[in-house]
């Protein structure tokens, strides 16, 4: 019977500690950058200008029917022939993984904007407002509270989606947990606390993300 | 950005994409099947009236849902050998990763479906001597895949976008096999290229079908 044995691991806590800060760092970056790429994506996909909708398509439907992997490694290895520019693990992954979330965030945000009733359109043309202030004004404010659910298993999404950038040497949270492995010679108590601290703090995600939709729901009208 | 995009050397390779294809094919496949097999009965553990499998499910599918695949994989290729006395491959890891994953996923999908069915079903199957398990293979569960076949497909399409997560643990299929002709011929920009057209050529029309589906379904609801 195998004797667990934690404290090697646990002795090395900072070393963990270092990744799981990277982990933070690069969701918030490809979160912050997906959700404008995705609004953008969004915009264009819904405009009347077709130069603007077919490219906007394109985008969305390569970025979804795609691996990941494969993007990453397109980014981190494929892109700089093209560009002739360094590449760095942290740039690539936050370019792959904007641009990724950035797709599906846009599918979000259009079912969100589409769902918002005509009448609402026309109200704020009667009073006056154009077409990016009856937007912004309007049709926003309503659409993010029906789309807040999807948006929030998106990025839980995106917070599991970044474990890739491990095979591309980028020191997130995976990567050191891969490194202490090799260096305790503990993989069972190393990946086990690693899968656990995933858990830990995708559960509390989703645990604030089901109360501020229950407040949401509370504050009017919602569509789950 | 005067770069000259050479596919050559990528088509002088096609037999190992090919062994490549035959390898994710054969992963998606297993995968598929497990993950859906075992959702379903999962989403009835759900659903059971013995507590501890109705805890043991919940427990199960909230664990694989909160916790990154690659993560999973990988526990099960370095760390599962450990306490279990058999030798796992990189096909076994992967399947164990990609199969439980997707399982905790279409359990919650099913359940969704299974939920939709008004109850009043369940009292007329009833009413008319039908058992729970009766009623569920002939009465519920064929109306209510019928509503989820979209979202199903689309966790279809998931899977098989996660078996590129194989080749971390060098299981043989497409993405690995094109790390392979990329470091044998310098080329990476071609052959991911090449790799991101094969899985749309073969995922887009998946695709397209299931938002046929979904309007289809729509309206005939």
């Amino acid at each position: 019977m195998y004797e667990w044995d934690f404290s090697p691991v646990l002795a090395e806590g900072g070393f963990l500690l270092v990744g799981f800060r990277n982990t933070l760092i690069l969701t918030a970056t490809a979160l912050s950058g997906g959700l404008v790429v995705g609004l953008l994506l969004a915009f264009a996909r819904l405009s009347h200008r077709r130069w603007l909708t077919v490219p906007a398509g394109i985008v969305i439907e390569v970025f979804r029917t795609t691996p990941p992997l494969v993007q990453l490694f397109w980014f981190y290895f494929g892109l700089p022939i093209v560009l002739s520019i360094e590449m760095t693990p942290f740039l690539a992954a936050s370019l792959t993984f904007m641009i990724q979330s950035g797709a599906f965030f846009a599918e979000i945000f259009r079912a969100g904007i589409v769902s918002i009733e005509k009448g609402q359109w026309e109200a704020a043309k009667a009073i006056g407002m154009t077409y990016n202030q009856c937007m912004r004004r309007v049709i926003l404010p309503q659409a993010v509270k029906r789309m807040f659910p999807s948006m929030m298993e998106r990025s839980i999404e995106l917070m599991k989606t970044t474990t890739l950038v491990a095979t591309v040497s980028y020191a997130d949270l995976l990567f050191q947990a891969n490194e202490l492995a090799q260096k305790t010679f503990r993989p069972l108590e190393v990946f086990t606390i690693v899968a656990l601290i995933y858990f830990v703090s995708i559960s509390f995600i989703s645990f604030l993300a089901s109360r501020m939709e229950r407040r949401f729901a509370k504050s009017g009208e919602f569509t789950p | 950005m005067n770069y000259i995009w050479n596919f050559q050397d990528v088509f002088n390779n096609w037999w190992a994409l090919a062994i490549g294809a035959a390898g994710t094919l054969r992963l998606f496949v297993v995968c598929l099947v497990l993950g859906m097999g075992l959702g379903l009965i999962i989403a009835l553990g759900r659903r059971s009236r013995n507590r501890p499998i109705r805890w043991l499910s919940t427990a199960f599918v909230e664990f694989f849902r909160n916790t990154p695949v690659l993560v999973q994989i990988l526990w099960f290729y370095y760390a599962l050998p450990i306490i279990v006395p058999i030798e796992i491959g990189p096909f076994l890891a992967a399947i164990l990763g990609i199969s439980l994953n997707s399982a905790a996923y279409s359990a919650e999908i099913y359940r969704g479906g299974i939920q939709s069915i008004e109850p009043g079903q369940w009292e007329a199957a009833k009413a008319i001597g039908m058992n729970g398990l009766q009623t569920l293979r002939r009465v519920i569960l064929p109306q209510a895949i019928r509503r989820i076949i979209p979202a199903l497909t689309n966790r279809g399409v998931e899977i098989f976008k996660m078996t590129t997560l194989a080749s971390v643990v060098a299981y043989v299929e497409l993405l690995q096999q094109g790390k392979l002709i990329a470091s044998l011929s310098f080329n990476p920009l071609e052959v991911y290229t090449v790799i991101a057209a094969i899985f749309l050529i073969i995922l887009y029309p998946i695709v397209r079908l299931t938002y046929a589906l979904e309007r289809h379904l729509a309206r005939s609801d």
